[in-house]
């Protein structure tokens, strides 16, 4: 039977791959297959409702790294009869699934939200011009590489296992990249997708001392802060978790409040499912006001103490 | 110092024009435009008439991307209540060559710059040119984005209150009553809405002219031209008039009293804004062109000033076209004596006298003054809307006499008051 | 050695409209640029062959338009241009796209490194660079946040979810880049006017034996999400406009939670 292989890098991301997965398994009447690669940890997916595990060892594994493993998930794919590969959209792998594609010679799709199924085809919604349009796009032929946002589906819970492993035995080609070091960086606990209020703060704020008023007027609101992608890949004055946008978290709070954001589209997409947003700028033209409920034109030092003392008194 | 041969600032039309005329002499000629792309900012009411300019760019008409050839003209007179239309159609405006065209500028100006860049010129977008270089009172370069960049001329071409002009000292900043503002939407519509609602088929296309009290008594009027699927909707008031006339009156809410005419409303129902712009225009005639030749440095278009402001339309685009081909045609000459002196650039104004673009600035020398006549744009819209609504109602009681209406409405010192302006009028 | 950067055509996304009936986007007319990101991989391509020395060779697959759109990457710096142009090539899916680079790059000559940006900016999809490091055989670095080069090894810092990670390869190799890593430059007059007369190479697909066939990716839909919003805009002052914004949000039970 045709199956659906899911994979990542990152054990939690397969999980929540598992949910769309089984989804998808039920309408296309395909079974659900994992490749517990590296360190994956087969048991997780079998207590997950996966059918087959393949399991591989072999040193090259050991370390991810994208052309390896895509000579790895070719060989699995084949033994799994794969007619649909699902991966986390994640900066690994979005790399695997163009490197995988291309050795596979099919499409592939990445950064997928909703997966649908249209004429036994997945049809999967993706931001596109930089987030100001959605895309409806299904690849039309062959095994179908799809790497999905991580943030999209839900792992089912852990359940008496069913399924099977087996193992694969590989041959790969070594990597030709060298790991030399790994900075972790700060885990950052911040559940920005789940937040119902957000203050997102952009490059009107002058400097990192200014997060201080920022974070008081997010806890007057009781939300968190977040902010856009510069203030924290270039100022690095917040984690870059805390990133909105295309790049970074999709967020669906009830209030959105944006201090000195110019509203690029790369931005927005990021804030446009929000109940209600509030935009602060000095600039009347700015973009950002054409997408917000309320807007105050003003300085946002000026309007960010006054706000949070309104909201304390 | 890098230097070329012709550096000219502006790429609107008379400077794409002259660049295009010299690139193709194979002339070394650079285009510096502060916009995104040419015609990003560039307003114009939208048309075009194309006769006077056909033979100063002969070969490109055929391949411009023109949006409808007028073959429709309207004039309607407005009062705060009522409106007075008349519709002229003719298969003559249909029969090609077409006379006028609607244009956005957006898109012929980015398309004439594209035939200028194919004939060889060098166009660089996104720069604003901060200074002129003179040397010992000789125009010998400009400065932009802090390099200095130097040239045999410099064209002058960037539009009204020119800087550059400005700053090579050829002209005093203007005094108010020489300019008009203009404001202008345009409103996407489909297609197939656009042609059904103005009555048009294919190509052909609409001009309407609009005046009397939608400028509440100040100089002025409006227009709407068809576009291929969008009308461009605008007006024009003179800067005077607006300052010194009360109550004042901010522009802009002028033109959205405009847009919620029952006259209008209809016309671009359902339609999308897409583009809202607002220029200065020159209109100060004759008397208002600046000095067009100096040292190592001419000006063409609506820096110099060549825009006739007819009250309800503006002409400049033919002018632009025009002047720039013909400083295009002054610096060929002067390269082939190989001196860029004032005396010898001066071959440009006598191009100039001699083509229509002086002769139609000497006809309509005196429009400024005629037009400055408050009675243009409140009393005779008045009249005519009076009259007509009482000729076409229908009270209760015996309808009166044609001659006793107009008789009416129109005392014998206004009878005499309207020939005289109607006298100054046949100037236009 | 040969530096190619590949660069993408797109429109300026800051300037694309959504038609509020149908919300779709409206691109006729929109002015073409090079991506955003695709910048920082040019300019990061020129910052190395001011140190290591030999060519930097944009690389762009698109329409016939690109012949003015490459302006702007020669004028940062690109010392030649490889353009492979075909209508069906704009916007075309990833797969014939990197074959077409990759086919361009390979006939061109030498490779030292291909840089590209982390993703283009209208499709953002990450899958050119791997797909042409895969046809070519090579290795890629993806992500990268910082690029060192010394002789045939290339050292790179990539920006992943969870850490830096420190990778080193040897040459060929292929490197995207992430916003951060440079701030690109912008051209000075002087270097826009050279721009036009650098050399530049035109290919039709054909000439590089690269078939576009029928597209593998359809695109049932591309519409902008509904979006209502009020769009009330305070303008009375600090005072009175935070009273409002209170009163408004207290009024949809937005505060207090
Ligand atoms: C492929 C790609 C992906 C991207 N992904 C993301 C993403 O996920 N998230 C993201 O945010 N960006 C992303 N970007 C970047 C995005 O394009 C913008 O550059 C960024 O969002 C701009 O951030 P900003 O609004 O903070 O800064 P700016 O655009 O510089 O805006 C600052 C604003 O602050 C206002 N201001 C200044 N001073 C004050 C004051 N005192 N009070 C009030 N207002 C003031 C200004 O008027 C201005 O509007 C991406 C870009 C690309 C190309
Ligand atoms: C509302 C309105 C309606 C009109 N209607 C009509 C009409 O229907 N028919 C008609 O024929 N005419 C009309 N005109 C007049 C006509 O549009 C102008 O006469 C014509 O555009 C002049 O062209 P130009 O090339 O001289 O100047 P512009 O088109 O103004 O071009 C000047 C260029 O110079 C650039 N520039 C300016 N300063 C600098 C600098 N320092 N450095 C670099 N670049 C610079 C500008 O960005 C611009 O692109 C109308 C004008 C207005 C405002
Ligand atoms: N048509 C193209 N021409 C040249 N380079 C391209 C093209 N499309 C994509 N690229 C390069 O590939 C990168 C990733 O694009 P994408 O895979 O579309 O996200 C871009 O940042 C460019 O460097």
């Amino acid at each position: 039977m045709a199956a659906i292989l899911v994979f990542s890098e990152r054990d939690e991301v397969a999980f929540q791959l598992l949910g769309e997965a089984n989804k998808l398994g039920e309408q296309l009447g395909m079974e659900v297959a994992a490749a517990a690669l590296g360190l994956s940890d087969a048991d997780g997916f079998l207590s997950r409702g996966v059918s087959t595990v393949y399991t591989a060892k072999n040193e090259e594994l050991k370390d991810f790294e994208a052309s390896v493993y895509a000579q790895a998930l070719e060989q699995v794919a084949k033994q799994a009869d794969a007619a649909i590969i699902l991966l986390g959209s994640t900066r690994r792998g979005k790399e695997l699934a163009g490197r995988l594609a291309q050795k596979m010679k099919v499409g592939s799709l990445t950064d997928a939200g909703r997966l649908e199924v249209i004429d036994g085809r997945v049809v999967c919604s993706r931001n596109a011009f930089g987030g100001a349009t959605v895309a409806a796009q299904t690849i039309l032929e062959g095994i179908q590489v799809i790497a999905v946002s991580p943030s999209a589906g839900e792992a089912p819970a852990a359940a008496e296992p069913s399924g099977s492993v087996a193992e694969v035995a590989l041959v790969l080609e070594p990597a030709r990249i060298k790991k030399v070091a790994t900075a972790p960086k700060s885990q950052d606990s911040a559940n920005i997708e789940g937040a119902e209020v957000l203050v997102c703060v952009g490059k009107g704020l002058a400097g990192e001392a200014e997060l201080k008023m920022v974070d008081e007027l997010a806890q007057a609101l009781g939300g968190l802060v977040a902010c856009t992608k510069p203030l924290a890949t270039d100022e690095k004055w917040l984690p870059e978790e805390r990133i909105v946008g295309l790049s970074g978290k999709i967020g669906k709070p009830a209030l959105a409040i944006c201090l000195g954001i110019s509203g690029q589209v790369q931005f927005t997409v990021g804030i446009r499912d929000a109940g209600t947003i509030v935009a602060v700028n000095t600039d009347q033209n700015a973009f950002i006001f054409q997408m917000a409920d309320y807007g105050i034109v003003g300085d946002l030092h000026q309007v960010v103490p006054e706000l949070t003392a309104a909201l304390k008194g | 110092m890098d230097k070329f041969d012709v550096i000219i600032v502006g790429a609107g039309l008379a400077g794409l024009s002259a660049a295009y005329v010299l690139a193709k002499e194979g002339i070394e000629v650079v285009i510096i435009e502060r916009g995104d792309y040419p015609g990003a900012k560039n307003v114009t009411g939208g048309r075009l008439y194309v006769n006077p300019v056909r033979q100063y760019l002969p070969d490109i008409w055929d391949d411009a991307p023109l949006e409808r050839h007028v073959t429709n003209e309207m004039v309607t007179m407005m009062s705060p209540d009522n409106s007075v239309s008349m519709r002229f159609r003719s298969d003559k405006f249909d029969q090609k060559p077409y006379h006028s065209y609607t244009v956005l500028r957006a898109t012929f100006d980015r398309w004439l710059a594209a035939q200028a860049e194919k004939a060889g010129a060098m166009l660089v977008t996104k720069n604003r040119v901060d200074d002129v270089i003179k040397e010992q009172g000789k125009v010998i370069g400009v400065v932009t984005a802090g390099e200095e960049l130097g040239a045999d001329v410099v064209v002058a071409c960037d539009g009204v209150l020119s800087f550059v002009a400005e700053k090579a000292g050829m002209i005093v900043p203007g005094q108010p009553r020489n300019f008009a503002v203009g404001l202008k939407e345009v409103i996407e519509l489909p297609r197939t809405t656009l042609e059904d609602r103005f009555g048009l088929t294919g190509d052909e296309g609409v001009a309407q002219m609009f005046m009397g009290s939608l400028t509440q008594g100040r100089f002025g009027g409006g227009f709407l031209y068809t576009n291929k699927a969008s009308v461009s909707l605008g007006m024009v008031v003179g800067i005077r008039d607006l300052i010194e006339r009360k109550p004042g009156v901010e522009v802009h809410l002028l033109l959205d009293e405009f847009k919620e005419r029952p006259e209008i409303v209809p016309l671009i129902k359902g339609g999308e804004p897409v583009e809202y712009s607002a220029h200065v225009i020159p209109e100060g005639g004759l008397a208002g062109l600046t000095p067009l030749f100096g040292d190592g440095i001419l000006v063409a278009g609506d820096a110099a000033g060549f825009s006739l402001n007819m009250g309800i339309t503006v002409r400049g685009m033919e002018f632009a076209i025009a002047s720039g081909v013909m400083a295009a045609r002054a610096i060929i000459e002067a390269r082939a004596k190989n001196d860029f002196s004032a005396s010898t650039l001066s071959c440009y104004q006598q191009f100039l006298e001699n083509s229509f673009v002086m002769k139609d600035f000497r006809t309509f020398q005196h429009t400024p003054h005629v037009l400055d006549n408050s009675r243009f744009y409140g009393y005779y819209p008045q009249f005519a809307g009076k009259l007509l609504e009482d000729l076409y109602t229908v009270d209760s009681g015996p309808k009166a006499k044609i001659s006793d209406t107009i008789r009416k409405n129109l005392s014998l010192g206004e009878s005499l008051r309207m020939g005289k302006d109607l006298l100054g009028g046949l100037k236009i | 050695m040969n530096i190619y950067v590949c660069v993408k055509q797109t429109v300026d996304l800051q300037q694309v409209r959504i038609r509020k009936e149908t919300r779709e986007p409206v691109l006729d007319g929109v002015p073409l640029t090079i991506g955003n990101i695709d910048k920082n991989a040019l300019e990061e391509g020129v910052r190395l062959r001011d140190k290591l020395g030999g060519k930097v060779i944009g690389v762009s697959a698109g329409s016939e338009e690109l012949n003015d759109t490459i302006k702007e990457a020669l004028a940062m710096g690109a010392d030649e241009a490889i353009m492979i142009i075909a209508p069906e090539l704009e916007g075309a899916e990833s797969s014939t796209v990197a074959m077409a680079l990759a086919k361009a790059i390979e006939k061109t000559g030498e490779i030292g490194i291909i840089l590209l940006g982390e993703g283009s900016s209208d499709n953002y999809s990450g899958q050119v660079g791997p797909r042409i490091a895969e046809i070519l055989d090579l290795p890629q670095i993806t992500y990268v946040s910082s690029l060192e080069a010394e002789g045939n090894t290339v050292k790179a810092v990539r920006n992943l979810e969870d850490c830096f990670e420190t990778v080193e390869a040897e040459m060929p190799v292929v490197v995207s880049v992430v916003s951060e890593i440079n701030e690109p430059r912008i051209p000075a007059v002087t270097q826009i006017l050279k721009a036009g007369r650098k050399p530049k190479q035109i290919y039709s697909p054909a000439e590089l034996g690269v078939e576009i066939a029928g597209s593998q990716i359809k695109t049932i839909s591309n519409l902008a999400p509904e979006q209502d919003r009020k769009r009330l805009l305070f303008q009375e002052g600090v005072g009175q406009d935070v009273k409002s914004l209170v009163a408004a949000l207290e009024s949809e039970g937005l505060l207090g939670r």
